[in-house]
């Protein structure tokens, strides 16, 4: 869709949030919890693409962007109304030790590892295989064209954009149990890291998300169990600042002449 | 309008006088701001960091060296031009969305630098005593002095920018932002401005990031927040980028509608990010176009 959305880190941090009152307001297990969170955070997503999204495609850039601050502004304050400004203990999860081939880990951590890999395989394949996932490209590559063949243009855009923030919102419950503490500022940190691995794979691309993904993550853990625990935020955005100058249109990116 | 911003200490109460000066410090950051995005079409969220580094610049100079602030003011400015080539130089090949994320590294790592130097910047402890400006030597330690400082740097500036934006470079950045491979077509060379560009901006910043150290009189790695940056965007995305006037009207408005809503607190923030997107499709231009627009059809 190629917008800059400052607001999707937020999905992230509520379905965190989400989650939290599921499991500890309302004593529901972890994996309902979970389900719940996407749950909401899918119907939160079509609301928000209803009320707003599929408008701002006709609006000029620089104002989708202040358009998407505004949401994040909202959002962020808005679950501090609800549920406060003091982080949350998430007591939930697979909170036991496993060894993967001879590395203890954290079980929720490989809970996490097969959540994305089914979610990466799924996108991958509705992506490359189903009608949806063809309209879908079509769209990103030429809006008109698709109006043109009669593509209902503002429903592909609903479906990804509530697939999106669904996705966020499982990711924060999933990645909660792991962070302990949750709070209503984790979600811009998030976006400005998911921006990095996005430029980093290449837009556009789900293989490269998944490698740009894997680079920054294998960088920050590095960084921060060798050199110094502080400096893993620079880390990410100084491996893509490094890439970039070696290949501007990102690992999987095509290059396009602008 | 002239005569309203000379006599605003007059009639303002100490807060509403505090926040006039603070839009007046962040018009230099906007100015930089529009420079690269308005008129050069390049989207650098960098322009926060430069605002950060400036201030950082100033009161180091002024604390380590004894610099005094007239000083330390053309220094940081000067720095954070110096400090723009090097970057600009590798983001320049880049384009769209890589640019766009190169400026926002180069955000988070001045932070981190700001963060874990130190030896040299105290890290989060932050640095305190930044000594306000002194005028004939006596220190301007009022508000209102310090609107009028402000307010005179800030006039400067924004003149500066006028002249810059008006001239047969202003008009090349224009042509760049509206069509680059037409601009290169007709013999610009289209880097050598837009490279001029950003580091003009990144001198806009510099000076408001010293002018913003030198009077809230304290400095902490906060300054690099992302926060300051969308504050910025705000600035020049709702005054309407590639224009002057709305520009010098957003910062009026984006940073005085916050304030305003401080009747309700809680709310506060919640009501300023739906005002943005109801703002967003009512005004798509921006306050200022819409306003000169008004304005043609009132006369009409």
């Amino acid at each position: 869709m190629r917008a800059i959305n400052f607001a999707h880190g937020e999905y992230y941090m509520l379905g965190a949030l989400v989650a939290w009152t599921a499991l500890d307001r309302l004593q529901w297990p972890y994996p309902v919890a979970v389900l719940t969170a996407a749950l909401a955070c899918a119907a939160l997503g079509l609301v928000v693409s209803r009320l707003l999204m599929e408008r701002l495609l006709a609006l000029p850039f620089s104002m989708a962007v202040l358009a998407t601050l505004g949401v994040q502004l909202a959002l962020q304050n808005g679950a501090q109304l609800v549920w406060g400004a003091s982080p949350k203990y998430f007591n939930g999860g697979w909170r036991g030790g496993v060894e993967v081939g001879g590395v203890g880990i954290i079980g929720q951590q490989l809970v996490i590892v097969l959540a994305a890999a089914v979610a990466f395989a799924a996108l991958g394949a509705m992506v490359r295989r189903t009608a949806l996932g063809r309209a879908m490209r079509a769209v990103a590559q030429n809006r008109e064209a698709c109006l043109v063949v009669g593509l209902d243009v503002a429903r592909v855009t609903r479906i990804t954009f509530t697939l999106g923030v669904m996705l966020a919102g499982l990711a924060g419950a999933l990645v909660a149990p792991v962070l302990v503490n949750v709070g209503t500022t984790i979600g811009l940190p998030m976006v400005l890291r998911c921006f990095a691995i996005i430029v980093l794979g290449g837009v556009g691309s789900v293989p490269g998300a998944l490698v740009g993904g894997l680079v920054l993550g294998v960088a920050e853990s590095f960084v921060a169990g060798y050199l110094a625990l502080q400096l893993r935020d620079a880390v990410g955005f100084a491996v893509l600042l490094a890439m970039l100058i070696v290949r501007p249109q990102g690992l999987f990116g095509v290059r396009v002449r602008a | 309008m002239l005569v309203l911003t000379l006599v605003a200490p007059a009639v303002l109460s100490d807060y509403t006088l505090h926040v006039a000066v603070l839009s007046l410090v962040y018009l230099l950051p906007a100015l930089g701001l529009n420079l690269v995005y308005g008129y050069a079409g390049l989207l650098s969220l960098a322009e926060g960091s430069f605002f950060g580094m400036g201030a950082y610049a100033s009161a180091l100079l002024a604390l380590r060296l004894g610099w005094p602030f007239w000083l330390a003011l053309p220094a940081a400015g000067l720095a954070c031009a110096l400090l723009a080539v090097p970057i600009a130089v590798p983001a320049l090949r880049l384009r769209s969305y890589s640019f766009v994320m190169v400026t926002l590294g180069v955000l988070v790592i001045s932070e981190s630098v700001a963060k874990n130097w130190i030896g040299l910047t105290r890290g989060d402890m932050g640095l305190i005593d930044i000594p306000r400006p002194r005028l004939a030597g006596m220190p301007l330690s009022s508000v209102a002095a310090f609107y009028y400082l402000a307010l005179a740097i800030a006039g400067v500036a924004a003149l500066a920018f006028r002249a810059l934006v008006g001239s047969a470079g202003g008009r090349a950045l224009i042509a760049i932002r509206d069509d680059e491979t037409l601009a290169q077509s007709y013999g610009l060379d289209t880097w050598r401005f837009k490279l001029v560009a950003f580091v003009v901006a990144a001198a806009f910043g510099g000076l408001g990031g010293s002018l913003y150290a030198h009077y809230t009189s304290v400095l902490d790695p906060s300054i690099f927040d992302v926060f300051h940056t969308l504050t910025l965007m705000t600035i020049v995305f709702g005054g309407g980028a590639g224009t002057f006037g709305g520009v010098l009207l957003g910062t009026g408005v984006f940073l005085f509608v916050p304030e305003a809503l401080r009747v309700a607190p809680q709310w506060r923030m919640v009501v300023y990010g739906l005002l943005l997107v109801l703002f967003v499709f009512r005004l798509p231009g921006g306050l200022g176009p819409a306003l000169a627009r008004l304005g043609r059809r009132g006369s009409a």
